[in-house]
């Protein structure tokens, strides 16, 4: 099932494709073709261009792609872990405090970066903390979500009340509903060698036959993390871990049989989605150059569900793009449709395609390739093979 | 006969079958319960069991509805923790450790719902148990192995949902045994299958407890699949042991057939 | 999980037993300090009324209606527009709210959690069902449902605005505390025993119980195990209903009161078990102190906290709820073994 062994010269550019789609393409995601890469990079030059050509969409485009860092970590943790969790929020909100923290007591750019390490890793550790007092406590299946729902009304209530003045850890302020003033800008870097500002540090450049564009340097980092962690992520679940995950998400139980530990499995693929989640928080933490306890509330815990629910949550991709479609949807609206839609959105997609978008449209390719080649079995193997 | 190393590994506490203490020999017992005991509640599944099965044998476990045959493998695979008592494998003892440290000590399980992963294929649900123990080349050798095995050759790609029911077992115990344990449990293999199905299963089973010398637990009703396969029979009633011998002394024992009918003094009604 | 603990739903041996002293203490407390006694109590009646109709269909129907807070919106906005455009009298006024919430729930039922109108509509156009009923569907519910609820909190908000004229509240007040809520402390018993007689005396009650235990031998013995749920969710929206037009005069009447209930309401519906009546009991008894004496010393944060951390204590350490650790219990010393 794997490509074919590459014959003679396995340091050829195909060979060395042909091992690189090895480790990327596999039956736990969609897209094992070659005409999916190039979709693919189509759609990434797409939006690498966006704010090139578009006027201004950048900056709010960025923000849709934070998010889908977000929507990844979910995608990751319920789609392929089977744990549905109302908690990503939770570490998003801490990951963005913790940068917010760090980043004020520490405003140069090593302080930054490391502000932003200490965020990812405030996610990932919380993530672990709770998967560990959860998976090993033998709490199982909507149990889970429960608590993950109550973490996020205890991270609300806790960080509304923040308000007073002792509430400040270094020169941070936490707060309370004001938020957390006081960041300094995105520069990331090293003190005296290098250092990079991102946010509020628009270039102008001259492209021929478009003009002077605005070349937004934040976006282009953010689209640059987000790819990785989606490649990451399809390698990851094409590898045996993502082969144990998947099955514990079928039959956790059976799978235990196997001699799987499959406590220690779901604790890792839940630190891994909480270490996500506080890189986008960080993220949307820096872009804003603020962060208020709004992240915590019960209406933003839910729309990665919606996002992930309408995408298709065994589809990494299908949450990405998702996410995108619906924040642009949810901004377009504004305001109190935009919550009814929403709703809507949820409700409907939940009821009528459980398993979402993504997946949904991918069968009917796959299924209409099987007429066309009359039978012949569109599985993984045969399309990798194709190469 | 025991070699050296599994008579100094055998835990004192392990007691003799009666086998062994009739003819004064130490075969080699791989499992052995001791005075096992699982309540739920009020009732008693398993009431103080003493059960051994020796390493390569073929033992069946019959008796009627709700005697806890079930529950007694449960208890062997750690999926039921015991309510007292203790469970021996290969001397060591096993009770205090989970499903999967038994499973890396030798004993599988296939359940009695049919429990293939459903919406993957056959292959990734072969490749499951074994990428554990292999890689690359060698992982997909076996993988197609085990597959072959199962008779589902050319079916690899097919969501395991979409098989038979027997084509599930097959594969299920092709998982089961891709383990390589030394004693395999098997909870009715063959319900709800067509006699030639059965016949094909019951063939699966000696073979690998004649290759492989895989020991065998396997819990049935039909009689003649029993009769096909036991080397020897225990007839489980009301959570503990009524009877044990070839399938031919326990066919013409007249109280076995009563605690079935639920007739007997013994049984005193309903099995339950 | 839910499924394994729904014949134990209505065990109530060892829960009534519970129940009675502590109503017992209660009333003791009364006497000593009545202040405190009757601010507890209030705590516990709005535990206890804010979960009953969730417990009911959490613990028969194995779904989750995080859209619970805005039923209970719906009946309070009900009974506030019967008395304020109405001119109806309360009473009336408050069994409109319920019976408007109940109809509300059953459309709800029938369209979105059984999926029989889709269904129906499907048979007839494409020939097959269209949606999978969301019973013991346990997270799909949950998703479901809380979707519903930001079209029905939003609704309310588009419809009537970011808030509605409050009726007053009726009778006067004893020993500095209003009257009508030591009312509602009766009340709430009254409704606890209501919901009791009705599952276990009558004959609705025990198909109810029948499709719990066994859904195809229900169905096998004649029973419509579908109308039977339809008719539950019903009376669970009718209950929340009434806690709505209960509270209707006691609260400022907003869009977002839903989810002040909902989170007592999920938090003592998980701490209780899938036991309907003496798991939201207990569990109100045990929740409604915690609440009222850390708000009062140390704010409304801690208080919600407390409960908050209550929950999951419970969710890790209590599987099952309180129903099942009564459960635990009653086998250990009926066991012997």
């Amino acid at each position: 099932m794997a490509a074919e062994s590459p014959a003679a010269d396995s340091r050829s550019a195909p060979a060395a494709i042909a091992r690189l789609r090895n480790r990327l393409e596999g039956p736990n995601t969609i897209g094992n073709s070659r005409w999916f890469w190039v979709g693919f990079a189509l759609v990434l030059a797409v939006l690498v261009a966006i704010p090139i050509v578009g006027s201004g969409t950048g900056g709010q485009f960025s923000l849709f792609l934070v998010l889908g860092l977000l929507g990844l970590s979910l995608s990751f943790v319920w789609g392929y872990a089977g744990i549905l969790s109302f908690g990503q929020t939770v570490f998003f909100g801490v990951g963005a405090y913790t940068f917010g923290v760090v980043s004020i007591n520490f405003p140069s750019p090593t302080g930054i970066t490391g502000a932003v390490v200490a965020g990812t890793v405030a996610g990932a550790g919380l993530a672990a903390l709770l998967g560990y007092f959860m998976f090993y406590g033998g709490v199982r299946d909507v149990y889970v979500t429960i608590i993950t729902l109550v973490s996020t009304l205890v991270a609300l209530t806790f960080m509304a009340q923040t308000a007073g003045s002792e509430w400040t850890i270094g020169e941070a302020a936490l707060g309370g509903f004001n938020g957390m003033p006081g960041m300094p800008l995105f520069t990331l870097g090293i003190e005296g060698l290098f250092s990079f500002q991102f946010v509020y540090n628009e270039y102008e450049v001259f492209i021929p036959l478009l003009g002077t564009r605005v070349f937004d340097p934040f976006y282009y980092l953010v689209l640059v993390l987000l790819v990785a962690a989606y490649l990451g992520l399809r390698v990851l679940v094409n590898m045996d871990f993502g082969r144990v995950l998947v099955a514990i998400r079928e039959d956790e139980d059976r799978t235990m049989m196997f001699g799987y530990d499959v406590e220690r499995a779901k604790l890792v693929a839940f630190t891994i989605g909480g270490g996500l989640a506080g890189l986008s928080g960080v993220l949307y933490a820096a872009r804003n150059v603020y962060i208020d306890p709004s992240v915590f509330e019960l209406y933003f815990a839910t729309l990665p569900v919606v996002w992930v629910s309408v995408g298709g949550r065994k589809s990494l991709l299908g949450a990405v793009a998702a996410t995108i479609a619906v924040e642009y949807l949810r901004l377009s609206l504004g305001g109190e449709f935009a919550l009814v839609a929403v709703g809507a959105l949820l409700l409907l997609s939940i009821l009528f395609l459980p398993g979402g978008v993504v997946p949904w449209v991918d069968g009917k390719i796959a299924r209409s390739r099987l007429v066309a080649s009359d039978g012949d079995s569109p599985g993984g193997p045969a399309e990798v093979s194709d190469s | 006969m025991s070699d050296s190393t599994s008579q100094e590994s055998l835990d004192p506490n392990v007691r003799q079958t009666a086998a062994e203490i009739a003819t004064g020999d130490r075969t080699d017992t791989l499992l052995q319960t001791d005075e096992l005991v699982k309540t739920f509640g009020g009732f008693t599944a398993t009431d103080s069991v003493d059960f051994s099965v020796e390493a390569g044998e073929l033992r069946c476990l019959i008796g009627p509805n709700g005697a806890g045959k079930s529950t007694l493998l449960k208890l062997i695979t750690g999926t039921l923790s015991a309510t007292d008592g203790s469970v021996y494998y290969d001397g060591h003892e096993i009770t205090e450790l989970a499903p999967n440290e038994r499973v890396s000590r030798g004993i599988s399980m296939k359940f009695q719902v049919p429990s293939v992963y459903g919406d993957l294929s056959v292959r990734e649900n072969a490749r499951l148990p074994i990428q554990q123990f292999a890689d690359g080349d060698e992982r997909e050798r076996r993988v197609q192995a085990a597959i072959d095995a199962a008779g589902l050759t050319g079916h690899e790609d097919d969501e395991a949902s979409t098989l038979s029911h027997g084509q599930q077992q097959q594969l299920e115990i092709s998982m089961a045994a891709s383990l390589e344990p030394d004693l395999l449990l098997l909870d009715e293999p063959v319900a709800g299958l067509s006699v030639d199905e059965r016949a094909e299963i019951a063939d699966r089973i000696t073979t690998l407890n004649r290759e492989e010398g895989i020991a065998f637990i396997v819990i049935e009703h039909d009689t003649d699949f029993v009769a096909e396969i036991a080397d020897k029979v225990t007839v489980l009633h009301k959570g503990d042991i009524f009877r044990e011998g070839s399938i031919e002394e326990i066919e013409s024992d007249p109280a076995v057939k009563r605690i079935y009918l639920g007739t007997d003094e013994d049984s005193g009604g309903d099995g339950q | 999980m839910a499924t394994g603990l729904k014949h134990a739903a209505f065990q109530v041996r060892y829960g009534i037993a519970a129940v009675v002293a502590v109503a017992g203490l209660f009333v003791l407390g009364a006497f000593v300090s009545p202040n405190l006694t009757f601010r507890i109590s209030y705590a516990v009646s709005f535990v206890v009324l804010a979960a009953i109709g969730l417990a009911i269909i959490f613990g028969i129907m194995g779904v989750i209606n995080l859209a619970h807070g805005e039923f209970i919106l719906v009946g309070a906005y009900v009974t506030t527009f019967a008395v304020t455009a109405g001119g109806f009298p309360l009473p009336v006024a408050m069994l409109a709210g319920a019976l408007v919430t109940a109809v509300f729930g059953l459309v709800v039922e029938r369209v979105i959690i059984s999926g029989y109108v889709p269904n129906w509509i499907g048979q007839r156009t494409v020939g097959r069902d269209l949606i999978k009923p969301f019973y013991d569907r346990l997270a799909d519910s949950m998703v479901a449902t809380f979707g519903l609820s930001l079209i029905m909190v939003q609704g309310a908000r588009i419809l009537f605005g970011n808030s509605i004229d409050q009726i007053g509240v009726p009778f006067g007040s004893t020993a500095g505390y209003p009257d009508y809520r030591i009312a509602l402390v009766g009340i709430t018993a009254g409704v606890l025993a209501l919901v009791y007689v009705l599952f276990t005396q009558t004959v609705f009650g025990t198909r109810v119980r029948a499709t719990m235990q066994d859904e195809q031998t229900a169905r096998a013995l004649g029973i419509d195990t579908e109308r039977t749920y339809m008719y539950t969710f019903a009376i669970g929206s009718g209950l929340a209903g009434f806690t709505g037009a209960l509270f209707a005069p006691l609260l400022s009447m907003q869009p977002s009161i839903g989810d002040q209930f909902l989170v007592e309401a999920f938090v003592a519906v998980v701490v209780g078990g899938a036991s309907v009546v003496v798991g939201t009991s207990l569990s109100g008894l045990l929740l409604g102190p915690i609440d009222a004496v850390l708000s009062d010393q140390f704010g409304e944060f801690a208080g919600r906290i407390a409960l908050l951390g209550t929950a999951m204590l419970a969710l890790r350490f209590l599987p099952g709820g309180i129903t099942g650790f009564i459960d635990r219990v009653r086998t250990m010393r009926e066991g012997g073994s």
